[in-house]
This record gives structure tokens, sequence and C-alpha cells, in this order.
């Protein structure tokens, strides 16, 4: 992969990655994909908060900023056919 | 300057003093002070107190997954004291935003780094809620 030989992202930038997917993933109105979303960001980038070779550093956060622009595309994707009823999980008190 | 003293004979114009019974404070210096007022109060109605910043912050802290709650102090360090990595405490600054209703910009988000300077924050701007 060509971007994998690019030089690797800085802490912030990566933070900032996290960042903007966690932000993005809010955006969903359905909460089971929100929640998911969520869920798999968070996991993704623990499982790989260990990584210390700047090639694999590198794809990792390629890979993160294709993800963040599939979660983009598909947040207005799903937005055009939101639930007309909320999650059990998103009422407050029942 | 001859040329000018006359121009300005010319353009002299009758100044009368303001009489001093006038009733400049009764009429338009009250409405000026409730227009003030109205204003100062909506402005620091905006701003939370911080009491209640401290309390809401801590709850949020408190309902974090990874973190005993009962090291969640109001001056606790997220790093130091609770334990937290950069990637939980992006996770807190998120969930902040939640629950306050507004946007920390990066930069700022990437300053906070204790419950206290958090609060600060959040009791600062004017568009939490």
């Amino acid at each position: 992969m060509a971007s994998a030989a690019a030089k690797s992202p800085t802490r912030l930038e990566v933070l900032s990655l996290f960042r903007s997917l966690l932000r993005t993933a809010h955006e969903f109105s359905d909460y089971n994909v929100r929640e998911y979303t969520k869920r798999r960001t968070i996991d993704g980038f623990q499982s790989n908060r260990s990584l210390s070779d700047q090639q694999s550093i590198s794809a990792a956060y390629a890979n993160g900023k294709e993800q963040l622009a599939i979660v983009k595309r598909q947040a207005v994707i799903y937005s055009l056919y939101a639930p007309k009823v909320k999650s059990i999980m998103e009422l407050k008190s029942v | 300057m001859a040329a000018r003293s006359v121009l300005l004979k010319h353009l002299r114009v009758n100044a009368k003093p303001l009489p001093h019974n006038i009733n400049l404070n009764s009429s338009f210096g009250l409405s000026f002070n409730v227009v003030r007022r109205l204003f100062s109060e909506e402005v620091r109605g905006s701003f939370l107190d911080k009491s209640e910043v401290t309390d809401r912050v801590v709850a949020v802290v408190k309902n974090f997954q990874k973190i005993d709650p009962s090291k969640v102090t109001p001056n606790a360090h997220f790093g130091n004291g609770l334990g937290l990595d950069s990637l939980d405490t992006v996770e807190i600054v998120m969930a902040l935003e939640e629950e306050f209703g507004f946007e920390i910009p990066d930069n700022e988000a990437d300053k906070i780094n204790t419950i206290g300077l958090a609060v600060e924050f959040i009791a600062s701007h004017p568009q939490a809620k």
C-alpha cells in the first residue's frame, strides 16, 4: 500500500482521528449503529495502542482515515432512513 | 490666519447650555439602566454555576467504565490519579460534550487532563447547558 510508506502520524493526529470518528459516530440516528460505531472505534484504537513499528502505525492510521470517510458517508445515508421510533435503550425512564 | 478667523466666526453656532432641571435621569436614564440590567442578567444566566458544573463533571467521570468511582474527586488528574491513557481522556471529553451539549474544539480538548481544568473550561463557556 502506497500510503503505508508515508511518515507515521503524530500523537495529536492519532487522537484527532479518534475524536473525529467518535464525533461522527455520534451523528447516527439509529441507536444500534451509533453504539456499534463508537464501540468499534474504541476497540480498534485500544487494540492498536501498543503498535511500535512505524510501518504498521502508518498502515493503521491510513486504515482509520478510510474508515472515517466511510462512517461520514454512512451517517448521511442512514439519516435518510432514520428509524421512526427510538430504541428502548434511549428512553431515560420507563 | 485672518481668513480662518472669519470662517470660524461665520461657522459659530449659538449654543445654549442645557437647563439643569431637564428630566434626563427619570426618563432616558432609567430605561437605559433597565436595558443594561436585562442584558447583563442574560449574559450571566448563560454561564453555568461552577459548583453545578463540578457535580455534573464528577458524575460523568464516575460513570466511565474504567474508573473506580471512589477515586473521583473534584481535583483528580485523569492520567496520574485515575490511571487513564490519552484515548480514555478523549472519550471522557466527548462524554462531557454530550452532557453539556456543546462542542469543545480539538486544541482545547487536548489541554484538558484534570477534572479541575474541565470544570473551568465548561464554566467559562457561554454555550454550555
